[in-house]
């Protein structure tokens, strides 16, 4: 086994880090290299950086520090680090949520050319959710008071989050119990900050509740509002076909990336490239035509609506310029490797940042408003579209070919391809030919070998009949193992293979970017509201066999407080204190109906999920 | 032959030495595992603090003549012939405290053994590691250079040539040349001052 082949299960990666090397490229793998052995206080969760008193950190073997300065001992510590952990991904989700409500409260002021109501049958019965009286109004003046009363969401002036009602009753109600209904987006984050401050919550349960409260207000508040505005404004995915993996960038044309979470952003970008001009000006440059590839949950967002193809995901970044054929990569916000533009520098690729919260070295800041963002996404286009006379074209090197990838299930697509209602799905797990459904999200993480623990561990559910839906990474790794064509069928056990042969879908569901997470919240809501039944007691699951980041860890949380249990592949670093670690893996079981186990190996990861939803099949009196 | 070189002017205190040291010492070996094994692995290497709070990562130097080794009577220190390291044998100590009394340097602790038996403890150069051809742990977590591992008079050799570029560039130009710890380190001097006048 080559080096390289160590690092990914993918081929294109495999060959694009051969070549990063020969060109003296610096990659994500090589700086873990160089950072390790990692620290190990902070992977046990027990140093703690909050006030000036420290740094201090516990020492596990216990000859060394009990306490840190203040007194908090490795539970407090603990707590206090993966809040704010949980903190920091839920504001990262609710601002880029608040983005689109910006964008929505300026489509009805009519200040942001270039952007529209796309779905405004979705606009209508968001808004009904919201108690927004629609009849006799158009479009805009509905956008404009659907965005005011979002914006409330974000306040202080309601005792609970709009969308938490899409919950079951029985959830809400033992949330309420718990008190860990969220009372405003902005507030929980707000704080988390406060409680975690010196001095001021100290009781570890207490803590990780109200973390538990501020995940819920990403799940049922940020996340799903941005997804449910993103439908709105660039209309609501419908199934289609589209291309993964570096082959998708074109060797004659011009390759334009946009990278990031925001749809604002690439939208824009979209029209530009498809613009008659900008295509005469390509082929004047000697280019066939203009080409425009995503990467991570920005490519999520036009995949599942415009069927533009994606380039790869999180650890594919740096590796999309060794190929030397990308004129410019524009990016927005999360996830960006502050490394990109240092990679660009040895090749020709043009790198733009586009947002006033997301700058970085080595790119050239040209700043998106709702208002001038048509403008300033034809001024990029062009720009890249005259770097392609800057290319190396004897150094441009596409490994591999693209992979078909079907995409755009959006719960309405979902429930469209059932024929209006979830009933025949719940058949098909009553009848035992689908036996639960899992959602496979997350990241990559280069201590992971990329991609293999979401493909292997797809490969095994559905190969148990387990219904599969991915988001953000997750889909570039089964897009790319073909996991996510109609044909991938025959792949999966013989129960799942009949449905997705009827329905002509793939075993495993591309639903969207990380945002959208909240798509799978809102099916297993249905699907618990449909039966009757809270959502602890379905047969679902989740997993992250890859995560890396804060946002990864909210969801985690959010879907673990909405009944769902979740395995992790990558340890969170909580094992300083025995008693969260307790909690994590066992005791909310108790609280929660769900909870938290970590499994880095892919088959026995799998082997969890399936035996978990086996008993939750079980409890439901369904046979196994 | 190798030893752990120390360059305490590089050290930064942030204990990442006495994290591998104990995790390399532990049954699993696991640093996620071994704050839950039944007898907790201890650290060998100690962090010393001046008055001035400059630290010195502190260990066994494994002398030669070791005066540990001449002080134990029941002869459980002892030198392993094909490393040169003093190691101790659990087994054999009566935990008299003659061999802490000896040392120099003050690194012997004593503490429990996996097999629950207290004896004198300190570091054996991470003699396994050593034979599969691996530096040992400590060094190998030291990320600023404060820990080296290396032939001594290769590092005195390069330490000439260092000091001799020092003296022709002027010690005193190099001096002003502050990087951020060294930044550091003069913060933490003043404040160290201060409070002395303040008492």
């Amino acid at each position: 086994m080559s080096e390289y082949e160590k690092l990914s299960i993918c081929k294109d990666a495999q060959l694009t880090l051969r070549k990063a090397h020969e060109d003296g490229v610096e990659t994500v793998w090589d700086r873990l290299k160089k950072q390790e052995p990692q620290c190990g206080y902070c992977e046990l969760g027990v140093s703690c950086r909050i006030c000036v008193m420290g740094p201090c950190r516990i020492d596990p073997f216990g000859e060394g520090p009990q306490y840190g300065v203040c007194g908090a001992d490795a539970d407090i510590i603990v707590a206090r680090n993966l809040a704010r952990m949980i903190a920091a991904g839920a504001a990262s989700h609710s601002d880029h949520g608040r983005d689109l409500v910006e964008v929505l409260h300026k489509i009805g002021e009519g200040s942001a050319p270039g952007y529209t109501i796309r779905d405004a049958d979705k606009l209508k019965r968001v808004a009904a959710e919201y108690g927004i009286e629609t009849a006799g109004l158009g479009n805009e003046d509905i956008a404009r008071r659907l965005a005011e009363a979002i914006m409330e969401d974000y306040g202080m002036k309601k005792e609970q989050i709009t969308l938490i009602n899409r919950a079951p009753k029985q959830r809400r109600e033992l949330w309420k119990k718990l008190k860990v209904i969220p009372r405003g987006i902005d507030r929980e984050t707000s704080e988390t900050m406060h409680r975690t401050h010196m001095g001021v919550d100290n009781e570890y349960v207490s803590i990780l509740l109200h973390a538990v409260r501020n995940s819920l207000a990403d799940g049922y508040g940020g996340s799903m509002i941005g997804t449910e505005l993103s439908d709105i404004i660039f209309g609501t995915p419908k199934p289609g076909f589209s291309e993964v993996n570096l082959g998708v960038l074109k060797e004659d044309y011009v390759n334009i990336l946009v990278h990031g979470h925001s749809p604002v952003v690439s939208e824009m970008v979209g029209l530009a490239v498809d613009d008659k001009e900008m295509i005469e000006l390509a082929k004047s440059m000697g280019a066939k035509g203009i080409n425009l590839a995503g990467l991570c949950c920005t490519g999520n967002e036009i995949m599942m609506r415009k069927k533009i193809p994606m380039a790869g995901n999180h650890l594919m970044t740096e590796l999309t310029m060794v190929t030397g054929a990308v004129e410019s990569m524009i990016v927005d916000y999360q996830c960006i490797m502050p490394s990109l533009g240092q990679v660009a520098q040895c090749y020709h690729t043009k790198m733009y940042t586009t947002s006033d919260k997301a700058k970085f070295p080595f790119m050239e800041h040209v700043e998106f408003t709702p208002a001038n963002a048509r403008e300033q996404a034809f001024r990029i286009v062009k720009e890249s579209v005259e770097n392609f006379r800057r290319r190396n074209k004897d150094k441009v090197y596409i490994p591999v070919a693209p992979v078909r990838n079907m995409t755009g299930f959006s719960v309405e697509s979902i429930v469209g391809a059932l024929g209006g209602t979830l009933t025949p799905l719940i058949d098909a797990i009553k009848a035992g030919k689908i036996k639960g459904a899992v959602g496979v999200v997350g990241c990559n993480n280069p201590k992971i070998k990329q991609d293999s623990g979401h493909v292997e561990l797809i490969k095994r559910l559905i190969a148990n009949d387990i219904l599969v839906l991915t988001t953000g990474c997750v889909n570039v790794a089964a897009g790319k193992a073909g996991l996510q064509v109609p044909e991938a069928k025959d792949m999966a056990g013989p129960g799942l293979k009949e449905v997705c042969g009827l329905l002509n879908i793939p075993p495993s569901l591309h639903l969207g970017s990380c945002v959208d997470n909240s798509r799978i919240i809102v099916i297993a809501c249905a699907l618990a509201n449909t039966l009757g039944v809270d959502i602890d007691k379905l047969p679902l699951a989740g997993a992250a066999p890859e995560w890396y980041s804060e946002k990864a860890a909210t969801i985690a949380f959010y879907a673990m407080a909405s009944g769902i249990f979740t395995v992790l592949g990558v340890m969170p670093p909580i094992l300083g204190s025995k008693k969260v670690a307790e909690l994590a893996t066992s005791g909310l079981n108790d609280v929660f109906g769900a909870c938290f186990a970590v499994e880095p190996d892919p088959v026995k990861a799998a082997q969890l999920i399936t035996n978990h939803i086996m008993e939750k099949r079980k409890g439901l009196g369904l046979n196994a | 032959m190798k030893v752990v070189v120390v360059k305490p002017e590089r050290c930064v205190g942030c204990l990442q030495c006495r994290f591998a040291c104990a995790v390399e010492h532990s049954a699993s070996g696991s640093p996620h595992a071994a704050p839950y094994e039944p007898v907790l692995s201890k650290p060998r290497i100690h962090i010393g603090l001046t008055k001035d709070k400059d630290t010195f990562p502190n260990k066994c130097r494994h002398c030669d003549p070791a005066p540990c080794e001449m002080a134990c009577l029941p002869k459980a220190i002892f030198r392993e012939p094909s490393t040169g390291m003093v190691l101790i044998n659990p087994d054999r100590c009566i935990n008299c405290g003659m061999c802490a009394m000896a040392c120099p340097f003050g690194v012997v602790r004593y503490h429990v053994y996996a097999n629950n038996k207290t004896a004198a403890h300190k570091c054996d150069q991470c003699i396994v590691r050593q034979k599969k051809g691996q530096e040992p742990a400590c060094v190998e977590v030291c990320k600023v250079g404060a820990l080296l591992f290396e032939d001594y008079n290769k590092v005195m050799d390069r330490d000439t040539d260092e000091i001799s570029s020092l003296v022709y560039l002027g010690i005193r130009s190099k001096e002003q040349e502050k990087g951020p710890y060294q930044s550091l380190t003069a913060y933490k001097h003043r404040l160290e001052e201060l409070r002395r006048k303040q008492s």
